[in-house]
């Protein structure tokens, strides 16, 4: 009966500290997607000023980065037609060389320059529609050949050799936000907090006196398909085929489009990379995935090297799943028979 | 009062618990800690709560039949409760992958409309994880 008792007052225990869970949460729309921070242990009116400053920046830099409505990217994308150079923002200028660096270290394969290719795909809108571009379109597009090494940078001006360049940095600018995120919550002296947008997230300190945990979108069910502890600073993000797509002649067509065929990439259902803490975690956690997923399954694992990230789990098309050794040690799976069939990604 | 004294005396009779006995009994508690623990994450949802935008517009049984209307960014968004499932039932956005969701039962479970900023979300006793990445 002693024994009963004390198991009993554990459990009480347990459920108080539940219910006495410090947490703040807060969900809002940015990026065109969802945006949801946690904060855990802060008082609840710091918290909420806290997230809605980090809200603001995150609108700001949406605004300043948007591909297709007016703002910084879209003039600079109006200079390079009009073959003229243009003054920009230093903060600007940090992210173009980064995004250019990253864009030579994927081989291409993560290129935001194509711009124009997106928008012929009809990703470049809030609401799309089922388009299919004619082959003599992408062709024309294919053949202006735009790269960011087309994008010559002088101090703060900026011009293109290709004048058919169109930036678009929408497999970068919610990884860029994370970090921006990640800044500010330690110039306010958050120690722990969890930030999700659309889907990509950074850690920092921990929920309580665990790990932060994320669950991983299973991609074609409506729940997570396992789960993974985020230590402090690390940061996970995910390339998917089921978040903007849409289906033309029972064709799954994507929003991340292959720069060498100019069409979506085919062929893979989700891939997931994690990594470590760093000053452009976030921005990584977005780009890194893209090249992976856009490359086939016999040259996944070897663009996973390219872009520096051991940590990948791929979800294909045809049911395979596969992860990283180091990938396979850090998932919990949720989904029995996810876990039967995953195999070594090398 | 004669049965009495009989049960009373069958009481006082019955033997005292052997080694076994508790090793059938510590068994027992065991396997029901395990249960829970493995068991725990896919119990059924217990509530719904229903977002819009940046604002929990209210937490609503599962086990009841119910249709919701909740005016979003775009319009309005049919929501639709049927003992212990739930599912956007229209929406008014262009892609409807809201809709195509179809029926939530689980906890952890969520459908979010990102054009119309809606979300449906199914929480249980434990969540599961703190975020989604996807």
């Amino acid at each position: 009966m002693r024994y009963f008792i004390l198991l009993l007052t554990c459990f009480t225990q347990l459920s108080c500290s539940i219910q006495l869970d410090p947490l703040y949460h807060t969900q809002t729309y940015v990026f065109g997607t969802l945006v949801d921070i946690s904060i855990y242990g802060e008082e609840e009116s710091q918290a909420q000023q806290i997230t809605s400053q980090i809200t603001r920046e995150f609108q700001q830099i949406h605004n300043r980065l948007h591909a297709w409505k007016p703002s910084e990217i879209n003039g600079i994308n109006r200079t390079f037609t009009e073959n003229r150079p243009k003054l920009i923002e230093p903060d600007i200028v940090n992210i173009i060389q980064d995004a250019t660096q990253l864009s030579i270290q994927s081989e291409g394969l993560f290129n935001p320059a194509i711009g124009k290719l997106i928008k012929v795909w009809g990703f470049q809108r809030d609401e799309f529609t089922a388009v299919s571009p004619d082959q003599t379109t992408l062709e024309a597009l294919l053949a202006e050949q735009p790269k960011m090494t087309d994008v010559v940078m002088n101090g703060r001006q900026i011009t293109s050799n290709n004048p058919h360049v169109k930036l678009d940095l929408g497999g970068y600018a919610k990884g860029y936000a994370l970090d921006v995120g990640l800044k500010l919550l330690n110039e306010f002296h958050v120690e722990n907090a969890l930030i999700n947008i659309g889907g990509n997230v950074i850690a920092l300190g921990k929920h309580g006196d665990r790990p932060w945990v994320v669950g991983i979108q299973h991609p074609r069910k409506p729940d997570a398909i396992a789960t993974i502890a985020l230590e402090s600073g690390w940061a996970i993000g995910t390339s998917g085929d089921y978040q903007r797509f849409f289906i033309l002649d029972g064709k799954r067509y994507c929003h991340i489009i292959d720069p060498r065929t100019g069409e979506p990439a085919q062929g893979t259902q989700s891939v997931t990379v994690l990594i470590p803490p760093g000053a452009r975690a976030g921005v990584l956690s977005d780009v890194a995935s893209k090249p992976i997923f856009i490359s086939e399954l016999s040259n996944k694992a070897e663009f996973a090297k390219k872009m520096e990230v051991s940590n990948v789990l791929v979800i294909q098309e045809d049911g395979q799943i596969l992860a990283t050794p180091e990938m396979q040690q850090r998932l919990e799976w949720l989904d029995e028979d996810a876990k039967k069939r995953v195999r070594t990604l090398q | 009062m004669k049965t009495q004294k009989n049960v009373s005396a069958h009481f006082n009779n019955f033997p005292k618990p052997l080694l076994g006995d508790w090793c059938i009994i510590l068994l027992s508690l065991g396997l029901i800690v395990i249960s829970f623990a493995t068991l725990w994450s896919h119990q059924p949802a217990a509530t719904l709560r229903i977002r819009a935008g940046n604002a929990v517009l209210g937490e609503y049984s599962l086990m009841q039949t119910k249709t919701l209307t909740v005016a979003g960014k775009l319009g309005k968004s049919v929501i639709e409760i049927q003992q212990g499932k739930v599912r956007f039932k229209h929406s008014p956005c262009h892609n409807q992958y809201c809709v195509h969701q179809g029926w939530l039962s689980h906890a952890n479970q969520t459908a979010i409309c990102i054009p119309n900023q809606i979300s449906i979300e199914l929480t249980g006793a434990k969540a599961a994880f703190d975020t989604l990445n996807y």
